[in-house]
Parts: structure tokens; C-alpha cells; sequence
């Protein structure tokens, strides 16, 4: 029987040693299913949403409160979302931690973080078609956080705001991007990145003569296993939903003066915080873009100090100098998001 | 593997029943889509025993929102009330433009009589510049009785700032004795408590066991006015409110503080069954203090040894008299009835001369617009009343109709 | 000694191996039902009130004997005869367009039905005849027109 679409999704057998939950974390299939999910409610909830500032947050509301489930549908597209995130940055995390960035993986490290950057700006502009008090500021300053940016800024502000300032057109423009143009970015730079990991071998393992395990497993059970992982996610997602709902506040206003405090969405109270120090372009710009490079270079980094031998297991000795690095960009962001969300003292 | 599977199945089971129950008890959504603003709006789910607050708002025409602000959507109680206006009574003057004002309601111009916010907000009870002015007056912070400041800036009058003046006895003017004014929050106490704005009047203050009252009225009751009035006394000599302490058994000892004596009807009939509109909410003028608004007299009802009161026959079915008479039905006034006018001709709308004969002194009933009472009585002509005409002030009736406390 | 619970023995209803799994896959397909049941009560919301069914044309003094007034919003046509007042939809019976007024009658700019100025059908991909709508004054001498919604 010739193998059908189905069977071409994973290989005959895998590795066992590396299929195991506590070597990858099932991270990256995760994603996967989360995206999934992400997207599918997404098409639910735009049955109700209206892209128009009178309209927007009215919306949301009607779909929180009039629609039966809207408030389910809602919440899970909200709770997918932003245990995506979480979920990218734990794979991206794994992959620095057991080496799996070496050449031929190369490519593939840096598609998966430009999906990383992606799905952050998916969940900003998500965040902002709420268009209610709690996303204005963030919405405010997250515009003019562009302006600041020299020679090109004004014409970015403009492209991105569709006016002088945040307006209908804005709103518009960011239910484009939210809905249409991130997301076939996503899903373009998603589907390679899938493909690219059949296409380097799988899960990164050491080569065959090296392996000490030989044990493997089945596309069946791998597939078992994925089933499993998926229904844990959903119970999770449900749950998620129904005891913790996706924040509401009264529509924007115009003239509203600001609460007392403002704080950014959780993915950018990092940013909000280096905000805090100085100029808007260094340390609203620079210093991010910065981050992102030095994750970029990751596997620049005295790739030679890793061997493949290594591989498959956490915390390869080779490559200690990349392993240093992540884990202080890491704490440093995580540091910074702890510290956003003390009191300001105005 | 099995096992997990078929655990996480069953657990899936049941968050999706869970689900299913968290819909089935949300709360059903009442809508109410009032006819003034066209947008449904769902307060009645949780707040559809809350009685209409008056005849002339009713809530199909008005709804919530308009006035209150909030919210229309949302079913939760956070959310619909974070939007608002002024907590629980948009009536407070820091919010009343967009609560109780527009062109269509209470902001309007005199002509139409739509000027209550103008009026109020100019007024002696909002911006207590006579009170500050006497204070700053006896303590030399300025140098003559003319009103320059009131608890908020409006209109020729600037804020009071007790922290920027130079007296100690008016810095302890503003913090002991600022309690009672429209935008003060009143002293603890069951016999202080009232709300802020046009509500401190109009809106019946909480009752005993701390319940709210959902009304406004025209027919606002003795007890009402004693929220602020007749609580007792400010002493000059320590800067300080000297609250009333008796323990009045009766109508005419809880009326009035024991300070001095009054005719019958100063106390058989309540506040607003005298003073006037434009008395109590002033004018839209910025007065000096109170005797310049207030300029009922007895006379206004009895008139003198030699005239008659005024008097005001009703000819349009749109006149004010009828309409105030419809917002607090006390009396069945018509077209064709004859009612008292005050000298500026405001319009005593609850008395009514009685029809006479011909030739022999008219007389006049009264209906007091709190209480259920009618009260006949004859002008001071033809009575044995010893007037004379230079003694026309209260204390002069008061020499010999005045009660013995 | 065989172990009890080694291999189900034939003629057993159930063992528990079996229960289980019935279970989970009970779990699974009741976990389907109940999310087809929320998507189609999901999508079954309507936000939009439906359009009235009720009517106020006004003073029946505006559509005097002899008359044939149009009013676009319901849309229909108001006759007033001897025999009293008719109420004519110019909603097309064949695919709903609104229907315009011609010099002899009603004609439907969408595919070309026609139909007499009494309704009756004359030409056209409609098959049915234009519909009479109830009409009736009410207490204050107003016209109260009724859909057949």
C-alpha cells in the first residue's frame, strides 16, 4: 500500500531516546497544535468582531456576553495565543539548550525565530483590535515608538497608523495585518520551517554510529503520542477558558486621560521597562533589535566547539559559550518583565 | 499510553461539560432599547427590581445609560460600571453637564426654563460664597462682603483655597465647616447623610438600614432640606460646628433648632411650600450672600393691610404652573385657575384662590407639595391685623403670630 | 492458576480493559457532540434585530380615495379604493428584489417579471402573483401595516 499524505507527515520510526517529553518537551509540536487552535478560533471570533473604533470593543463585549459560548471561544483564542508565546520561547530555549541549531539546522533556527518575532506582533496587533482603554496607551506609544525611528520612522508611523494619528484607519489596517498579513507570513515561514525539519534529519541526534540508544519508535506510536499531548492541551485550553477570562474595559474615549498606570501587554512589559531609562529609539528599538540579532548569531557562535556527538542531550558541554549567552538574554528579559510591574511611584 | 489516552478523554469530557454548564448559568441578557438613544442596553438583568426612578424619566424612554453612563453591555458587574458617571449619582456637580444637561434636558436656556444647571451650579447652595465671603470678611482676608470666592471657580468667583490663606481661623474655617454645600460629601450620620448635586435635594437620602432610594422627586420633604439646615451652629469664637443637641419629639421641635420662633405655618408646611425655585437653585446670578436671593415673605401669601397677593390666571395648557403641578400631583390645577404670583413672578403654583362671590375679600387654598395637607386662609385685608406699613418684615408678623417654643 | 484479569474470558459482557477503553473513546466522541453542539449554537446567534413586522404608515387622511402611494421603507404600495385600503408588497416573489411601479402595473428590474397594477402576475420568471399585505386603522385614525413574518 503506497503511503498516503498522512503517513508522509512523520518518518516510519524515530529515535526513542530523543522523542522522549523530557528531552524535547513536546515544544514544538505543541506550537504547532496551539497554532492550529489559535488560528481556528480566530475565524469564529471574526464572525462577530467589527473593525470600526465605534463598533470594536462594542463588539467584543457582545461577543463576551450576547453570543452563547462566545465568551468560550474567545477566551480560548486569547489563552492559545499567549501560551504560544510561552510555548515558542520554551522550543527556541530547548534548541539553544541541546545544540540543535548546528549546521544543517542552521537555516531552520533562524526561520523558527523569525516565527518567534511573528507571533509576537500577531498577539500585539490582536491585542490592540480590543480598542478599549486597557490597549490605548500601548497602542499610543507602541506607534510612536516607530516614529522614533530615524530616516525611515515617519514613513513607517504612517504605513502602520494610515493617518496622523491612531484612528479607524489604524484599526484597519491592523485587523489586515493580524488577520491576512502576518498570517500568511506565518504560515509560509511555519510550513518551511515544518518541512525543513524532515528535510535535516528530525530531531537533532547524534549520527547513527554515535548513538549509544538504538532503541526506536514507530510513527504510530509517535502519533500516539502527539494524540495524547494534544488532548492534555485542549483539557488545559478549556479549563484556561472558563476560569480565567481574556481582559474586557470600556471602549476608547475620546479625551480619556490614562489610568494612574499603564503597563504594556505581558510579551512587552520588557521593553516598557528599558522605556523607562531613556531615548525611545535605543532603548525601544535598538536594544530589542539587538536581542533578537545576538539570538540570530546564536549559531555563529563557536559552532566548532559543539561536536555532533554531542547532540541529544541537554546541556552539551560544547556549547557552553551559546548556552551562557541565551540564559543572561533570558533572565536579563525576565528581570526586566519583573521589574515593569512594580509600582511606577507617580 | 492507553491509560493516558483514556484518561485525558475523560478529563477532555469533562472540561467540555463544564463548559456547556458555565453557558447554561450565565445570566439570560434583559435588553432594553430606549426609545431616546436607540441602543440596547442590558442593566435590567441584574437591576430590573430597581423601581422607575420618576414619572418623567421612565426607563423605556430614557433607559440607564443616558443618565448614569456605564457600560450597556456588558454583564459583568466590574465592567458595566467602571464607564460610570460620578459612582452612584450623576447628579454630582463635577458630572451633571452629561448626565442631567444636554439641549434636550437640563441645560438649556431660561426661556424654555431648561436652565437648572446654569442656575444651580451659580447658586448660593452650590458655591457657598456668601458663607466664605462673611468668614473672610470677619478675619480681615478681604475688605467688604461682596462674594470673590466659591468652593469651586465659576463665573467671576475663584476656588477657595483655605491652605493659601493667611488666617488660622479661616484655614479652620475650610477644614471644620466646608460640610454643607452641593459638592461637600455631608458628616457621618444618619441625620447628615444626602447626596451631592442636584440628588442632595431631589433624590431622597438612604434610609436607616443603609438601603438607597431609587427617586427624584419635586416633593422634597422638611426633612430633606434639615440634611444641611438647622444641624445646628458655627461658632465664630472656635471655628468649629456645634451640632444641634436636642432630642425633638415633634414636627415643630425636630423642624428647626431651638433658637427662635415661628408662625404656624412655618412649620405646619414644609420648605419648598414657600421658598421658591429660584430661591433654592437660584437665578443663574452670582449673589453676595443669602438675603439677596431669598425674598419670600408673608406678605408674598397674605399680602398687606392694604393689597392683595398677587395673583396669576392661567390661560395656556403648556404653562409652567401646569407643568410642575404634573410632575408633583397635589392639586388638579387647570386652565382657567387663578394661582399666587411672587413680586420676580415666579408662579405659587400649589395655592389656588378660591372662587368668591363677588364684592367680599377672596380667599385661598394652599396644597403642600410634601405632605398631604390643604389649607384655607384669608388675606391680612379685613382681618384684625395691626400692620403697619414700614413693618413689613418676618420679625414684625412674628411679634404676635409667632409660637412660644 | 490463570490470573483473573489476563484475557477476558469468552461469554464476559465486559472486562475492565475494555470498559476502559470504551470509556475514552465514549469521552472522545461525547467531547465531539458537545463541541458540534457549541459551534452550531455559536454560530446560530443573531446580532441583528430582524427588520419589524409592524408598520406605522401615518394619518389615514395622507392616502386619500383614489390614491396609490409607495412607501420605500417596508416597501409596498398603499392603494386606498371603495373598497378600502390594500396594501401591495414590492417585494418580488422570485428572488426578492424591490419591485418599481410602471405605467401599467409593477415590473421587477432584476430579471423582468411583470405584473398588473393589481398584483396579478403577467410575465416573467416569477410564478406567483404579487402578495396583499394586512392593513387596518387603528384607534387614531393611523394605517398599521403588517408583514407576513
Amino acid at each position: 500500500m503506497r503511503p498516503s499524505f498522512y503517513d508522509h507527515l512523520h518518518p516510519p520510526t524515530i529515535p526513542a531516546a530523543q522523542a522522549r517529553l523530557r528531552f524535547t518537551l513536546g515544544a514544538g509540536g505543541l506550537a504547532v497544535f496551539l497554532t492550529l487552535v489559535v488560528g481556528f478560533t480566530g475565524i469564529l471570533v471574526t464572525f462577530f468582531y467589527i473593525p470600526t473604533p465605534e463598533l470594536a470593543a462594542k463588539s467584543v463585549q457582545e461577543l463576551t456576553f450576547l453570543v452563547p459560548f462566545g465568551w468560550l471561544m474567545r477566551n480560548l483564542h486569547f489563552w492559545s495565543a499567549q501560551l504560544l508565546i510561552l510555548v515558542a520561547i520554551l522550543h527556541l530555549l530547548r534548541v539553544v539548550f541541546t545544540g540543535a541549531y548546528l549546521p544543517p539546522r542552521r537555516l531552520n533556527y533562524l526561520l523558527g525565530l523569525s516565527l518567534l518575532v511573528i507571533c509576537i506582533f500577531l498577539d500585539f496587533t490582536g491585542y490592540v483590535l480590543r480598542w478599549d482603554e486597557g490597549v490605548h496607551w500601548a497602542l499610543v506609544a507602541g506607534t510612536n515608538l516607530v516614529r522614533s525611528i530615524p530616516l525611515i520612522g515617519e514613513g513607517l508611523y504612517h504605513a502602520l497608523v494610515g493617518g496622523s494619528q491612531p484612528g479607524a484607519a489604524t484599526l484597519i489596517r491592523f485587523y489586515a495585518w493580524h488577520l491576512f498579513g502576518l498570517m500568511l507570513i506565518l504560515m509560509a515561514v511555519g510550513i518551511w520551517h515544518l518541512f525543513r525539519v524532515r528535510r535535516d534529519g528530525g530531531i537533532a541526534v547524534p549520527p547513527p554510529e554515535l548513538r549509544s540508544d538504538k532503541e526506536r519508535i514507530s510513527r504510530t506510536e509517535l502519533s500516539r503520542r502527539e494524540g495524547l499531548a494534544m488532548l492534555w492541551a485542549t483539557f488545559v485550553l478549556i479549563i484556561l477558558a472558563i476560569l480565567v477570562p481574556a481582559p474586557l474595559a470600556p471602549a476608547i474615549q475620546e479625551g480619556t486621560a490614562s489610568a494612574s498606570e499603564n503597563l504594556a501587554p505581558w510579551f512587552f512589559l520588557w521593553v516598557q521597562q528599558l522605556l523607562k531609562l531613556g531615548d525611545p529609539f535605543f532603548f525601544g528599538v535598538l536594544i530589542p533589535l539587538g536581542a533578537i540579532l545576538l539570538l540570530a548569531l546564536v549559531p555563529y557562535f563557536t559552532p566548532q566547539r559543539l561536536s555532533p556527538a554531542e547532540l541529544g542531550r541537554w546541556f552539551p558541554h560544547g556549547g557552553r559559550n551559546v548556552q551562557v549567552l541565551v540564559a543572561v538574554i533570558a533572565g536579563v528579559i525576565i528581570l526586566l518583565t519583573l521589574l515593569a510591574l512594580l509600582p511606577l511611584h507617580i | 499510553m492507553r491509560r493516558g489516552l483514556i484518561l485525558a478523554s475523560l478529563l477532555l469530557f469533562v472540561a467540555t461539560g463544564f463548559a456547556v454548564l458555565k453557558q447554561s448559568r450565565s445570566l439570560t441578557p434583559v435588553g432594553n432599547t430606549p426609545s431616546l438613544t436607540g441602543q440596547v442596553e442590558y442593566c435590567l438583568t441584574c437591576h430590573a427590581d430597581l423601581p422607575v426612578i420618576s414619572q418623567s424619566h421612565p426607563v423605556e424612554t430614557f433607559g440607564c445609560v443616558l443618565c448614569h453612563g456605564g457600560e450597556p453591555l456588558a454583564l459583568t458587574a466590574d465592567l458595566a460600571h467602571s464607564t460610570l458617571r460620578g459612582g452612584g449619582n450623576p447628579s454630582d456637580l463635577t458630572v451633571v453637564e452629561a448626565s442631567c444637561g444636554g439641549e434636550k434636558c437640563h441645560n438649556g436656556t431660561p426661556q424654555v426654563n431648561r436652565d437648572h444647571i446654569q442656575r444651580v451650579t451659580t447658586s448660593l447652595q452650590a458655591t457657598y460664597a456668601g458663607a466664605i465671603a462673611q468668614v473672610r470678611y470677619a478675619f480681615g482676608a478681604q475688605p467688604d462682603l461682596t462674594a470673590q470666592m466659591g468652593i469651586f471657580a465659576i463665573d467671576g468667583l475663584s476656588a477657595f483655597d483655605p491652605t493659601a490663606e493667611a488666617s488660622p481661623a479661616i484655614q479652620s474655617f475650610g477644614m471644620n465647616c466646608l460640610y454643607c454645600h452641593l459638592t461637600a460629601q455631608p458628616l457621618v450620620g444618619d441625620e447628615y447623610s444626602r447626596w451631592s448635586g442636584c440628588s442632595a435635594c431631589h433624590s431622597p437620602s438612604p434610609r436607616e438600614d443603609g438601603t438607597l432610594v431609587h427617586q427624584l422627586t419635586t416633593s422634597v420633604a422638611y426633612t430633606q432640606c434639615d440634611k444641611c439646615h438647622n444641624r445646628g451652629n458655627y461658632s465664630l469664637l472656635d471655628i468649629k460646628f456645634h451640632p444641634r443637641e436636642d432630642a425633638p419629639t415633634d414636627r415643630l421641635h425636630d423642624y428647626y433648632q431651638p433658637i427662635a420662633e415661628f408662625t404656624r405655618c412655618e412649620w405646619t408646611l414644609d420648605c419648598i411650600d414657600c421658598h421658591t425655585r429660584q430661591e433654592a437653585m437660584g437665578d443663574g446670578h452670582i449673589y453676595n450672600n443669602k438675603k439677596e436671593i431669598q425674598y419670600i415673605r408673608c406678605r408674598t401669601c397674605h399680602g398687606t393691610i392694604e393689597s392683595l397677593p398677587l395673583t396669576y390666571t392661567i390661560t395656556d395648557e403648556n404653562d409652567l404652573a401646569l407643568r410642575l403641578a404634573f410632575l408633583n400631583p397635589k392639586v388638579d390645577l387647570k386652565v382657567g385657575d387663578t394661582i399666587l404670583m411672587t413680586d420676580k413672578g415666579e408662579l405659587l403654583w400649589n395655592i389656588r384662590a378660591l372662587p368668591g362671590v363677588e364684592g367680599t375679600t377672596p380667599s385661598y387654598e394652599l396644597f403642600s407639595k410634601a405632605t398631604d395637607q390643604r389649607l384655607t386662609f384669608s388675606p391680612v385685608i379685613g382681618s384684625t391685623c395691626q400692620q403697619k406699613p414700614d413693618q413689613q418684615d418676618a420679625r414684625d408678623c412674628h411679634e404676635c403670630h409667632a409660637t412660644q417654643r | 492458576m490463570i490470573a483473573m484479569n489476563a484475557m477476558p474470558r469468552k461469554g464476559d459482557s465486559l472486562s475492565r480493559r475494555n470498559f476502559l477503553i470504551l470509556l475514552g473513546k465514549g469521552s472522545l466522541a461525547g467531547s465531539a457532540l458537545i463541541s458540534m453542539g457549541v459551534l452550531v449554537r455559536f454560530i446560530s446567534f443573531h446580532s441583528e434585530a430582524s427588520p419589524p413586522t409592524l408598520y406605522d404608515l401615518g394619518l389615514e387622511t395622507n392616502y386619500p380615495l383614489g390614491s396609490r402611494i409607495t412607501v420605500q421603507s417596508v416597501p409596498a404600495t398603499i392603494i386606498h379604493d371603495s373598497q378600502g385600503y390594500h396594501a401591495i408588497s414590492l417585494v418580488c416573489p422570485h428572488l426578492g428584489c424591490v419591485i418599481k411601479t410602471t405605467s401599467d402595473g409593477f415590473a421587477c428590474p432584476c430579471h423582468g417579471s411583470r405584473f398588473g397594477s393589481d398584483g396579478s402576475l403577467r410575465n416573467g420568471p416569477a410564478s406567483k402573483s404579487l402578495t396583499f399585505l394586512q392593513v387596518e386603522t387603528n384607534a387614531e385614525g393611523h394605517l398599521i401595516l403588517y408583514t407576513s413574518e
